[in-house]
């Protein structure tokens, strides 16, 4: 910064600026009481305006509301519609008008309260005005004037039926601006029409134009959203003729307080206006109206003092400015004029004009200044002159020493390029890196790119790199040269071995200053050297190698031939191959072998020889003729694997297929080879044979109990003892499981004969498997079931053999286990009977022939109260099938779950269809349930989901549990009972009496029944014992507080005897058989 | 400025030196010499300037209190929770403008429990215990009962976002939510005009549907509707299946709904089940906003109507950045709606009397009060001065499959309340009639 604007600032920081700071404050704080209070009159003047309007429609409001009520409007509207549908000539209409006219005079021409005055049907129809103007006898929503504010308020009324001032503008019929207030009318609590009033712009006019207490500039503007624009309502004083006609869009005027308060917003500020003045403002919004208001005065009235002080100050700030800064200047161009002089001389001596000088004619340090200088330049001049001579002299010496050196580099060149050996050397602090013609040639590099050592680095094989970096390492640790050999890795994947060596000089403090390195390609050496490498180690594979002359002597053996043979390489080596002779090929085969040799120079095969042990073992052998440049054989190569592990793997593998692996005893597949070659010569040597077929009574249990791995054992002891029984010619094989299967041959001619042996031999089989067992630290019992079946020829395949087998072991288990059963053909027909039948119940189910039949239970005075619903099977061929028979089968086929859950499905179909039938309405409709079905987890879910899905009645329902199936789980069952009970259903205990009957667990069980058996019943009247079980159990079922229902009732004489004992309800043949549903409604109705 | 200079000061003087090759230690001392100097003057211009701002800053502030009554538990607090978020909002937005006079305004968030009793007692506990200016509370009438007389006995204020139905008035309660003619009036008028004169009214067996339905039923007398059924559910009924089979079989042209809570949910579900469709038979409701639509299921509820003054909707930008503002606020998933809005605005209105006021007590606020109009998200609120309810806008809505409302009617300009309908007459309050000027 130049000396002169420096002084200049610092005039301005220490004299200027705390002068304008303090006019600044001070100007400010004037301001700030000033607008203050300016923008409170305006606030206040705003909201009396306001206030003043609001009063104004407020009151206008509250008339047209107690004019809407008034019985001459309400009589008025229903009144004069009538006449106006005649015609507005009709004298009815004539009448009425006038009538109205009357009344509305002194509201509008005497008070001048309204303008105009409307009543509008609720149609639109403008049925009476007191003007009579174009807009009498008009429709507000069809005809000319709907768009009009008045059409406007009269929808908004209707839909809102609250009275509400409308929007101003340019109203037609009346030729002028104009404001609406309507009202509802009511008649009786219906709407009939509205009632509006009109009212004109003189009070906003009024309000206006009072610009008392704003000054001289004052002014209120009243406006309006336009679309997006500001129409101003009411005369302006800046702008002629505006009211309803000036308009302002929003985005050229932001800050025009008139826009704030149409946006809803009331405050005071300074602003700008419509004619883009600053001024004191504070602006209102008009609910009522929807209109904005403005109060303001210009800034350069309400500020004006403020104004003036501002110019004044503003005035002797600037001329202290001018005044300071002329001072600064001169006093600074004083010192700067030669100081500039001065410094043009010494820019030119630096340039190398050395002759010229300064000026020294100034006053003062300036002037001692010039001539130190000059003298200072003076002597430069001398320094230069000799300086010169000198170099000239020193650059004729350097051109013939370099002439020399070039000579040397050339012959060093050349004998690198010879050797493929390159040097190069780099300087560790300057960065700098030389490196040899050869050097390029190496690395692969061009002459003239600009190589660096970092290039060098770079051409290391990425696998060779740490080692390189260790070497360099332990270089410069040990400050020994390094001699390392490693592969580049150059451009186009191209690999090159190359030996380095390098060494470095240190500085005293042993940091390497300087590298000096010496590469060199050795690549053809190193491929000649690893290709012999690979063939020694190839030579030493897995498989054993052997390598003989052309006379067949051994040279050399690898160690695999070692391992194999047992022979150690000296002691075969000078030997032939015969020594490996196992004298298991005769002559012929190692003739054939040669031939092929001779041949196609190689043979190839499975041979067996000798170990050095005498052990005699397979292998599989190559043998290949290796032939010279000439052709004729120069040596033979032997190479073979051992295969003995291979041979006895494949044995193995044949053993696993017929074999059981648990207990090495034939499996199915062997047996059932075996049992085929049996019968087949069973045909040959007119002999019996016998299958005997056993398993374990218990063994699921000691499965289940101890665990697999004792089942395990137990299976191979049994194994064990099942062959220290049998002959050598007879079989044993287990089939899986616990599943054994014995076959003898050759029992005899005769089948008695044959059957007395099969069963003595089974009596041994069951002596000696109920022994007991020792199985790891367990003893235990078990055994055996076995059916046997003899066999004779194959009129009967092997399969059926062992399945007759197989159902007479079944026999001998129904018969109590631990015997033996011989086939018999009458079982086998029953069996097959019930599969069957077993299918054919399946079908049943799908196709529908499973009904249900209704049984009638009635009370002591015969009103029927119940129905048990029976399940029937109708058989298409062979006709009704009992439960009896059928229920077992489908327990054991798993067929109960499904055929349970259509019982109760249907019955629950039945209960809902009944809900409409006076008669079957209130029966309780009792199911029968089984064992497997109740104790399922989902049960009760499961008769929830069915009696919802009907939408029956949980109480119409009743279950019919047995015994026997409440005892097999009793936690369980009144869990499941109890769930069911809680949504209401019943529960009856089915054949009571006839099982354990405990009171323990009847106490329990929340059950609502008791049902007698009908064996007690059937000899009720000659059984004494019978008469009391039945008295005993009515008894207890009284204490119990349960019902009790006897079932197979027969005649008058048992029902009379089971009242007298107190029974309550009956079921049973007198009152009505078990009927299909369509009898059984007959039978209600006849009943 | 100071630190900018000095740098350029610095390069410049670097430059002269080499080109002078003056004896550069000389130089760096001079230069150091007069940096020193201006920032000896400088630090003491900051010193004046900090003493000038010490002594104008220097009142003393001290917050100002308000006491926020909703149910943050129980189960009204699903609809009151955000409200209390809006109420933040607005006092935060308040803060960060000035407070009151520099004064900070501080909330004592009080919890409810959905129990009104219990509300009254916390209302009575701010007002005299914690010595709250103003109370920010209850969203439905059976609260407002509650509380109203404990904040007329302290003469206090109370801003209360709810609808209300008009038939219980106080002068100690500001209402910023709907008054009959902004709500149900314009709704069932709008349902009879667009889809036909038979109603089937059904709600909440509570003190708000069953006041609302006296005003629809002389309403629909009025206008020659027909009113098919008038339903009540126990609070809180789960089970609509009947008051649904009878919509079926009876076929109104519309439904009013003024059922509260989750009956609505079931509600919906009932009518869905049964394959009534929107457009066969329209639901009008009047408790379901926003936040009820997310819960019932705006899939469920899509093509039926809610009337409101303020939807999420609704396009314009004074909306647009308040929903900015809460999402950036309390999340982007939020949701806003009309109980929420009608809060914010309280609050608002609330702030800008008690900066206009000279004194803070209660009834120079509310003389301030009474005059105040805003720029809501709604649109231009204004304190109607006799009843202190607002002058608001009134929009139908239809419900999207968004979750959102879609706008489909409004009254373009804001209505005047009416807490008194007109076409009912009042007995006692029945201007005479005749009266001359």
């Amino acid at each position: 910064v130049r000396i002169s604007t420096r002084l200049w600032l610092l005039f301005l920081l220490v004299a200027v600026l705390p002068l304008g700071l303090f006019s600044y404050f001070n100007l400010q704080e004037d301001e700030g009481t000033l607008r203050a209070g300016t923008l409170e009159t305006m606030s206040v003047q705003a909201d009396k305006k306001v206030i003043q309007v609001k009063d104004y429609l407020a009151e206008r409001e509250r008339e047209v509301r107690m004019l809407a009520r008034t019985p001459q409007v309400i009589d008025g509207i229903s009144g004069i519609q009538d006449a106006y549908i005649a015609g507005l000539q009709n004298a009815g209409y004539i009448r009425a008008d006038a009538k109205l006219h009357q009344f509305f005079e002194r509201y509008i021409e005497e008070s001048g309260l309204f303008l105009d005055v409307y009543l509008i049907s609720k149609n639109g129809e403008v049925v009476y005005t007191q003007k009579h103007a174009a807009d009498l006898a008009t429709n507000l929503l069809e005809g000319p004037w709907s768009g009009s504010q008045l059409a406007q308020a009269f929808l908004n009324v209707r839909m809102t039926l609250e009275p509400l001032i409308s929007g101003y503008d340019y109203y037609e019929p009346s030729k002028s601006p104009a404001l609406f207030i309507a009202a509802p009318v009511m008649d009786n609590g219906k709407f009939v029409g509205v009632f509006a009033a009109q009212l004109g712009n003189e009070l906003f006019y009024r309000v206006a134009t009072d610009a008392t207490g704003l000054g001289q500039s004052g002014e209120v503007e009243l406006a309006r959203l336009d679309g997006d624009s500001v129409l101003y309502t009411t005369p302006l004083k800046y702008h002629a003729d505006s009211a309803m006609k000036f308009r302002q869009s929003r985005q050229q005027n932001k800050t025009v307080p008139m826009f704030d308060a149409l946006s809803g917003e009331s405050g005071e500020g300074v602003r700008t206006d419509y004619r883009d003045k600053a001024v004191v403002a504070a602006w209102r919004y008009l609910p009522e109206l929807d209109w904005g208001m403005v109060v303001k005065i210009d800034a350069e009235e309400a500020l004006a003092s403020l104004i003036k002080k501002r110019n004044l100050l503003l005035e002797t700030f600037f001329g202290l400015l001018l005044f300071a800064g002329l001072i600064a200047y001169s006093f600074g161009r004083q010192i700067s004029v030669p100081l500039n002089g001065l410094v043009q001389t010494a820019n030119e001596v630096a340039d190398g004009h050395l002759s010229k000088r300064a000026n020294e004619s100034v006053p003062g340090e300036l002037g001692q200044f010039a001539r130190a200088f000059n003298n200072m330049t003076a002597k430069l001049e001398g320094f230069h002159k000799t300086l010169e001579e000198r170099i000239t002299e020193r650059t004729r010496e350097l051109s013939s020493a370099n002439e020399e050196l070039r000579r040397h580099q050339h012959l060093l060149n050349e004998a690198q390029r010879l050797g493929q050996l390159g040097i190069w050397e780099l300087n560790l602090n300057s960065g700098e890196f030389k490196l040899s013609d050869e050097m390029f040639q190496i690395f692969g590099l061009d002459r003239k790119s600009c190589i660096t050592y970092q290039n060098l680095v770079d051409a290391i094989h990425p696998d060779d790199h740490d080692m390189v970096n260790l070497a360099q390492t332990k270089s410069l640790e040990s400050k020994q040269p390094y001699d390392i050999q490693y592969r580049l890795l150059l451009a186009g994947a191209h690999v090159k071995w190359v030996r380095a060596l390098c060494g470095s000089d240190l500085d005293v403090y042993g940091k390497p200053v300087r590298s000096v390195g010496m590469v060199q390609d050795i690549t053809a050496q190193k491929l000649a050297e690893e290709t012999l490498r690979i063939a020694s180690i190839a030579f030493e594979s897995q498989e054993s190698l052997v390598i003989t002359d052309a006379d067949g002597v051994i040279l050399r053996v690898n160690q695999a031939f070692t391992k194999s043979t047992g022979y150690a390489a000296d002691e075969v080596v000078g030997q032939t191959p015969r020594l490996l002779k196992s004298g298991r090929h005769d002559e012929g085969f190692y003739r054939r072998m040669w031939k092929s040799i001779m041949q196609t120079g190689s043979w190839h095969g499975e041979i067996w020889d000798r170990r050095k042990d005498g052990v005699v073992y397979p292998k599989l052998l190559t043998i290949t003729a290796v032939k010279g440049n000439d052709g004729a054989v120069t040596h033979y190569v032997g190479s073979h694997i051992d295969i003995t592990e291979r041979k006895v793997a494949e044995e193995k593998i044949q053993n696993l297929a017929f074999y059981d692996y648990l207990t090495n005893l034939p499996n199915r597949r062997l047996l059932m080879d075996r049992l085929q070659h049996a019968l087949v010569s069973s045909v040959r040597s007119g002999r019996h044979g016998a299958l005997l077929f056993m398993d374990l009574d218990n063994f699921k249990a000691i499965n289940d109990t101890l665990g697999h791995a004792i089942g395990d054992l137990l299976l191979q002891q049994v194994a064990q003892r099942l062959i220290s029984c049998v002959r050598e010619s007879d079989t044993v094989a287990r089939l899986g499981g616990d599943e054994f299967v014995v076959m003898l041959e050759g029992l005899g001619e005769d089948p008695l004969e044959a059957a007395a042996g099969t069963e003595a031999f089974g009596e041994k089989i069951l002596a000696i498997l109920n022994q007991p067992y020792v199985l790891a630290t367990h003893e235990l019992h078990s055994t055996p079931s076995v059916g046997a079946t003899l066999f004779h020829g194959h009129a009967r395949g092997a399969e059926e053999l062992l399945k007759q087998a197989d159902i007479a072991m079944y026999q001998a288990k129904r018969a109590g286990r631990n015997s033996l059963r011989f086939f018999d053909p009458k079982m086998q027909d029953a069996i097959n009977a019930n599969a069957i039948l077993e299918e054919e119940l399946r079908k049943a189910l799908e196709s529908g022939q499973l009904q249900l039949h209704y049984q009638i239970q009635v009370d002591g005075s015969c009103h029927a109260v119940g129905v048990e619903a029976l399940i029937r099977w109708m058989h298409p061929e062979r006709g009704p099938v009992s439960p009896v028979q059928f229920i077992p089968l489908a327990e054991k086929a798993g067929l109960i779950m499904p055929i349970g859950d259509w019982v109760l499905e249907t019955a629950c179909a039945q209960l809902n269809a009944w809900q409409h039938d006076v008669l079957a309405r209130d029966l309780i409709l009792a199911v029968n349930v089984s064992a497997r079905q109740f104790h399922q987890s989902n049960f009760a879910a499961k008769v929830r989901a069915v009696l919802q899905r009907h939408a029956v009645r949980p109480a119409r329902l009743k279950l019919e549990l047995t015994e026997s199936l409440l005892l097999e789980d009793v936690d369980d069952a009144i869990a499941t009972m109890n769930a069911l009970k809680e949504i209401g259903v019943q529960f009856s205990l089915d054949d009571f009496g006839t099982g354990y009957s405990s009171l323990q667990y009847l106490k329990r069980l929340p059950l609502d029944q008791l049902k007698i058996d009908q064996s007690f019943v059937r000899d009720i009247a000659t059984d004494s014992s019978d008469k009391s079980i039945v008295s005993t159990i009515i008894a207890m079922a009284r204490s119990l507080n349960l019902g009790v229902i006897a079932e197979g009732v027969e005649t008058e004489e048992q029902r009379q005897f089971l009242l007298d004992s107190g029974c309550t309800h009956y079921q049973g043949y007198l009152f009505g058989r078990p009927l299909p549903i369509e009898q059984f409604e007959a039978l209600l109705k006849r009943s | 400025l100071g630190r900018s200079s000095r740098d350029t000061r610095g390069r410049r003087a670097q430059v002269r030196f080499t080109v002078l090759r003056v004896q550069p230690k000389e130089s760096m001392k001079n230069l150091r010499h007069g940096r020193n100097k201006v920032l000896f003057l400088l630090a003491a211009a900051l010193l004046v300037a900090l003493l000038v701002a010490l002594a104008l800053g220097n009142r003393t502030t001290h917050g100002i209190k308000i006491g926020v009554l909703y149910s943050l538990s129980g189960t009204m607090a699903v609809s009151e929770k955000p409200i209390v978020d809006a109420v933040m909002l607005a006092v935060e937005e308040a803060n960060q403008t000035g407070g009151v006079d520099g004064a900070r305004i501080e909330t004592i968030v009080t919890d409810c429990r959905s129990d009104d009793v219990y509300c009254a007692q916390q209302a009575e506990r701010l007002i005299t215990h914690d010595g709250v200016q103003a109370l920010f509370g209850c969203s439905r009438s059976g609260c407002l009962k509650a509380v109203k007389p404990v904040v007329e006995k302290h003469h206090s204020l109370l801003f209360y976002p709810g609808q209300d139905e008009g038939l219980d008035q106080s002068a100690n309660i500001v209402y910023t939510g709907a008054a009959p003619n902004q709500q149900i009036i314009p709704m069932v008028n709008w349902a009879m005009q667009q889809r036909g004169k038979r109603a089937y009214l059904i709600g909440s067996d509570d003190a708000f549907p069953r006041a609302v339905n006296q005003i629809i039923k002389k309403l629909l007398l009025a206008q020659d509707g027909q009113l098919v059924a008038e339903r009540y559910a126990p609070l809180g009924e789960r089970n609509l299946d009947a008051s649904v089979r009878e919509i079926v079989a009876q076929h109104p042209d519309f439904v009013v709904n003024t059922l509260s809570g989750d009956s609505n949910l079931y509600l919906f579900r009932a009518l869905q089940k049964r394959g009534v469709r929107a457009q066969d038979i329209p639901v009008f409701s009047t408790n379901i906003a926003e936040a009820e639509l997310a819960v019932i299921g705006p899939e469920v509820m899509a093509g039926h109507y809610a009337v409101w003054n303020y939807f999420q909707s609704i396009k314009n930008a004074e909306n647009r950045s308040f929903v900015d503002r809460f999402r950036r606020r309390f999340g982007k998933e939020r949701v806003l709606d009309d109980p929420m809005e009608a809060s914010y605005i309280g609050v608002r209105l609330w702030v800008n009397a008690m900066r206009a006021a000279k004194n803070p007590d209660v009834s120079s606020v509310k003389t301030i009060l009474a005059r105040q109009t805003l720029s809501a998200p709604e649109g231009i609120v204004a304190v109607d001065a006799s009843s202190f309810h607002l002058w608001k806008q009134v929009r139908i809505g239809i419900a999207r499959a968004d979750a959102q409302f879609e706008i489909i009617g409004q009254s373009g300009r804001s209505i005047a309340p009416a807490p008194l309908p007109f076409f009912i007459p009042h007995t006692g309050s029945a201007p005479m009639v005749g009266v001359t000027p």
